[in-house]
């Protein structure tokens, strides 16, 4: 009888104690925890070290993309472009997209394809009249980029003064909009933008299903999502290899270009904590996208995955 | 028995391309979903689902106005190169239904766009979708071909099959076998004549190596059918040589086609005619060869036995 109650005092104790620790971290802070990094942070502090980490790199963003990837993240990025093989009039959506790296290469393209269709079309009409030819050719010339344009939107208000910095400094004046908002609560009707891309900024939103659903929210039935990410290298050599240049040389050339250690620990970690292909890939179904497929670049070290709003 | 034997090797034939067909459609099962209201697939509803399966084919040369196109279901004996249609979570139609329908608006803008991702982006619009759907399809247009070829090659079958029916009610004569396959050539090829500009761009892209299972599968399919319409009934070598010799006038007739620049097309078709005249004449030299090999063996043979027969003979005097 008494190791009966032994065990009932137990069993009780057992049932009592997840209770009693939800009741405990919710004293503690506000929200569900989560990881920032290797840390475990509450859903606010979350959000705010993060905006932190991108207020500190935003002005040596773009450098530090360059000596950490050894300048293969262009390649990436060209490659994300290319895989969109966007036509002149499409409306783009670049989310996270602060400096503004996938929108200029957008609209490099957009331009070139528009260039090309109005050769051709030209090499068709070859018996118009003077008159119509000037007509067209000043119809074409104001619309070199067949009004396509590319919405640039991002939480933190540095990357985007940074973004606008640039567009000025290359030279792209039309086709851009930049528009502070958040991936989760985006500030735009349904059924807007053709293609909606997030590139190396998912990983650091806080709710990605909420992002998922936005996105889907905000595409034109037949739209596109791409999302472009650091993801898991499933080949264990290269795997070691990985780690170790994460974990023992990009920390320190955070520390030497942009003076900002932790940062940079943390953009490392983010990566690891990230969820793997299979599993975003299923995320991103669950929001509604059909024909969900990824593509992995350099074996895995970042994937591109892709669904339609069907 | 006989008849068994070539039931058996045809039914290996359409075995074999099933099974190549089989395995491509696995790949586009959708995932299961839940209850999720679908923004572009429509539901295919109970009116739709009575009515005789119409062959999507129709609407080609009639086209379609925008947003007004009756549903599409996948043909249900004949084995498209999509294979079989994807799972359909209730009554919605599925991804490969939706991708046909884009393919087919595409096709109107082929004359103007080439068989590239631009048509199908067009094609896309005029479904009411975002040009981006265009990049569900591989970006050289490789799809919107495949599908046309295949498209082509259903009209063929059915308009063989009630010619077919015709006969067989005695409404119609029997073709003989030359005038059979020169006209199921023509029809076919006929079908090229309003892309015919941009056609050799879509050989060339037919014969890259990626898209040479897929188009060589189209091709042998057509082949065969019209054989089978033509009335073959052979189980021997001769079915390999039929649709070989066949093939082989129907490729010939096609390029000669691309540069035929004479009304209405007129020098293809007395190509045609001509190739498959050589191919009757060569089936009965051919033949006649054989007996000619036949009655000279059997002569030696002859020959061989009289002369043992004298030599035996001899010695017995």
């Amino acid at each position: 009888m008494a190791a009966a109650r032994l065990c009932w005092c137990r069993c009780r104790a057992l049932l009592s104690r997840p209770a009693g620790a939800v009741r405990a971290r919710r004293g503690l802070a506000a929200g569900p925890e989560m990881h920032f990094g290797f840390q475990t942070v509450t859903e606010e502090e979350r959000r705010e070290k993060i905006y932190q980490v991108f207020e500190n790199v935003a002005k040596k963003y773009d450098v530090m993309n360059d000596s950490m990837t050894l300048g293969i993240h262009r390649v990436w990025k060209d490659i994300l472009v290319h895989k969109m093989n966007p036509y002149p009039g499409t409306l783009l959506l670049d989310v996270a997209g602060g400096t503004g790296d996938i929108a200029f290469r957008f609209i490099n393209y957009v331009r070139s394809v528009r260039q090309h269709q109005l050769q051709r079309k030209l090499k068709h009409h070859q018996n118009l009249s003077w008159q119509e030819i000037f007509e067209s050719y000043q119809k074409d010339e104001l619309n070199s980029l067949g009004d396509s344009q590319v919405v640039v939107c991002d939480i933190n208000r540095e990357m985007l003064k940074v973004g606008k910095q640039k567009a000025q400094h290359l030279g792209y004046t039309e086709g851009l909009s930049w528009v502070l908002g958040n991936a989760e609560e985006l500030p735009f009707d349904d059924d807007k933008f053709d293609v909606y891309t997030i590139a190396f900024g998912i990983r650091n939103v806080t709710r990605i299903d909420l992002a998922l659903q936005e996105a889907y929210r905000v595409l034109k039935p037949g739209g596109r999502f791409l999302c472009l990410e650091f993801s898991h290298v499933s080949n264990p050599l290269l795997s070691r290899l990985y780690d170790l240049y994460s974990f023992q040389v990009i920390p320190v050339l955070g520390e030497v270009i942009a003076g900002d250690w932790r940062s940079y620990q943390y953009l490392v970690e983010s990566i690891r904590q990230f969820p793997p292909q299979e599993e975003l890939k299923a995320m991103i179904e669950d929001a509604g996208f059909f024909k969900v497929d990824y593509e992995n670049l350099n074996f895995g070290i970042v994937a591109i995955h892709s669904g339609f709003k069907l | 028995k006989m008849a068994a034997a070539g039931g058996l090797r045809r039914a290996g034939w359409r075995l074999w391309r099933g099974r190549a067909v089989v395995s491509k459609g696995s790949q586009h099962y959708p995932p299961l979903r839940a209850l999720q209201a679908s923004a572009a697939l429509r539901r295919v509803s109970d009116e739709h689902k009575k009515e005789p399966l119409t062959s999507s084919s129709q609407q080609h040369f009639d086209s379609p106005p925008a947003g007004h196109q009756p549903e599409q279901k996948p043909q249900g004996p004949r084995p498209s190169y999509t294979g079989q249609g994807g799972q359909e979570s209730e009554d919605y139609e599925s991804e490969e239904q939706l991708q046909h329908r884009i393919l087919t608006a595409a096709l109107e803008f082929v004359p103007e766009h080439g068989w590239t991702a631009e048509a199908i982006a067009e094609g896309a619009k005029t479904l009411g979708l975002s040009v981006a759907a265009a990049g569900m399809f591989h970006s050289d247009g490789s799809e919107l071909i495949l599908h046309f070829v295949s498209e082509c090659n259903s009209k063929l079958s059915e308009l063989l099959q009630k010619e077919q029916k015709l006969v067989q009610l005695g409404e119609a004569e029997k073709k003989p076998i030359d005038e059979f396959l020169r006209d199921a050539v023509e029809a076919r090829l006929r079908m090229l004549i309003p892309y015919i500009e941009k056609w050799p761009q879509a050989l060339s892209i037919l014969l890259l190596p990626r898209n040479i299972p897929s188009s060589l599968n189209l091709l042998t399919s057509m082949i065969d059918d019209i054989w089978h319409y033509a009335g073959d009934q052979s189980t021997d070598f001769n079915w390999y040589t039929r649709r070989a010799v066949l093939t082989g006038i129907y490729n010939t007739t096609e390029l000669v086609m691309m540069q035929d620049s004479s009304p209405g097309f007129e020098d293809t078709w007395r190509f045609l005619e001509n190739r498959v005249a050589d191919a009757m004449t060569m089936s009965n030299t051919a033949s006649q060869v054989q007996s000619t090999g036949e009655a000279v063996v059997q002569g030696l043979m002859g020959a061989a036995v009289t002369v043992s027969n004298a030599e035996t003979s001899r010695a017995v005097r």
